[in-house]
């Protein structure tokens, strides 16, 4: 219906979007995405999605790459929001400024915004009594 | 730009042991990790929690699988096979969704002409090209399954009407024919208690001369001593060892049953007799005559010190699989518990108990 819809409508703006996407795929061409193009090959084509265009995979490698910076991005500033919140004095922000770690709280809380919800467990117990208050526990 | 190179070559090893498993699945992830702690570090992270960073990799698997599931959903809706970019950019729009971008409030938008292609366009062009360290050759990789020859190839024409010529050769039907199963050994030992006994007696009486051996302190031959009986058992025994006469002190120095020298003259021996005589001429229970060993046992501790190991393995070895020594296996179940007990009190005396074991378990049979 879309299509059909887009179809009627103006072949002008689909000229201007046809040039928009020749450029963009050229442009493709010349940046290689960090994400290796065999690893998206093998899981795409898992997926049951067949092109031979080399450009589609590469596209999907950028588009995976641009959502993967997105959140590492959303991450850092979490990171960086915990670490300012800390600081005291000088001597905190510089005991503070140490490496930028990649938390999975961070990560969890990132990824929320995009509909991924991660609940990481921060420690396992052998039972549901480990640690507790001997007294209180069923001998 | 700082590789990590600590990680990277972490990450090396990972890969390299990783790859070693089955099919492309570790393969993969391993790749993903790699890629993505390098697209994390281009934001600005120096270091990864390893959990968070395989979250991270498990995350982008799934988004590739996803936007290539929606895309060709998307092409089959279209009554394509093959999926071409207008799909992709469909299938990108359902997963950014959450996002947005813009131009997703026009319905009647065009997938291409939306704010989808200008933002990657952007982000192509802004971004720093971070190339992945290693060359990732194409998996998995199929082994090439060689078919067998056929018919046509050999050049012989297929036994049955309905199997065409150009199929595979069956194999040769020396392979699945049933050849007859190779004899068992007639000195095979039966399960069932007559047999047993049958057995049992045979091994009595070399048994009761070894037994007698110990009363006279090896002095004399013993009294028993049928060489028609020894010649049958021997003769029984051809194939099982154990059920062979017994060898003489001194017949054979690696058999088991063979005492050093200085038993014989041994002080303690008599002790021995005492426990034997009472187990011999009772006709009891074995938990009574186990009972009342274990209390000459306790009344006398003879500090017999034998080289030892073997009346352990007589009875586990007996365990084992040959099935001629399930004679042994038998008597040795009953005893086991005795054995226990005296190995945890001495260790020592199994070997001494082992033959009296049995003529009292055939006394009492």
């Amino acid at each position: 219906m879309n299509q059909h819809q887009q179809v009627n409508e103006g072949s002008g703006g689909r000229q201007d979007d046809d040039a928009v996407l020749s450029e963009f795929l050229a442009s493709l061409m010349d940046y290689t995405p960090t994400i290796p193009d065999e690893l998206v090959e093998h899981y795409i084509a898992k997926s049951g999605f067949q092109c031979p265009d080399v450009r589609l995979i590469r596209l999907v490698a950028v588009a995976t790459q641009k959502f993967i910076s997105e959140v590492a991005s959303d991450a850092l500033q979490h990171c960086k929001a915990r670490q300012s919140a800390v600081i005291k004095d000088k001597r905190d922000k510089q005991q503070k400024d140490k490496r930028l770690v990649l938390t999975m709280e961070d990560l969890s809380k990132a990824l929320r915004e995009y509909g991924v919800n991660i609940k990481h467990q921060d420690y396992f117990a052998d039972s549901p009594t480990t640690g507790m208050d001997p007294a209180t526990r069923d001998e | 730009m700082s590789n990590g190179g600590g990680e990277s070559g972490e990450k090396e090893c990972e890969q390299s042991t990783k790859g070693r498993f089955g099919s492309g699945e570790e393969f993969g992830r391993a790749i993903a990790k790699i890629a993505v702690a390098q697209i994390c570090e281009g934001a600005g992270f120096q270091s990864f929690q390893s959990s968070a960073l395989e979250t991270l990799a498990d995350i982008t698997i799934r988004y590739i699988r996803n936007l290539g599931q929606n895309a060709n959903s998307y092409a089959n809706l279209a009554g394509r096979a093959e999926s071409n970019v207008v799909d992709v950019f469909q299938g990108l729009e359902d997963l950014g969704m959450t996002q947005g971008f813009i131009g997703l409030s026009d319905v009647n938008r065009c997938p291409i002409g939306s704010g989808l292609v200008r933002e990657i366009s952007q982000y192509v062009s802004l971004e720093e090209e971070v190339l992945f360290p290693f060359n990732v050759p194409r998996f998995p990789v199929v082994k090439e399954r060689k078919a067998g020859p056929s018919f046509l190839q050999v050049g012989e024409s297929s036994p049955e009407d309905h199997v065409p010529d150009w199929l595979p050769k069956f194999p040769d039907h020396l392979l699945y024919v049933s050849s007859p199963v190779w004899n068992p050994r007639p000195l095979d030992v039966p399960v069932d208690k007559t047999d047993l006994t049958k057995e049992q007696k045979k091994v009595e009486r070399p048994l009761m001369n070894l037994q007698h051996q110990f009363t006279c302190n090896g002095s004399a031959p013993p009294v028993f001593a049928d060489p028609g009986d020894a010649a049958t058992t021997k003769g029984a025994g051809q194939g099982n060892p154990f059920l062979s006469a017994p060898l003489w002190f001194g017949e054979k120095e690696v058999t088991p049953l063979v005492y050093p020298a200085k038993l014989e003259s041994h002080p303690q021996n008599h002790v021995l007799e005492e426990r034997v005589a009472p187990v011999i001429d009772k006709v009891k229970s074995s938990l009574d005559s186990e009972d009342s060993r274990n209390k000459i046992i306790l009344n006398s501790r003879p500090s017999v010190q034998f080289k030892l190991g073997t009346s352990k393995k007589l009875l586990t070895s007996a365990m084992g699989l040959s099935p001629q020594r399930k004679t042994i296996e038998k008597t040795a179940c009953c005893f086991e518990s005795d054995d226990e007990k005296d190995e945890k009190k001495r260790g020592k005396e199994r070997i001494v108990k082992g033959p009296m074991d049995k003529t009292q378990e055939l006394d009492h049979l």
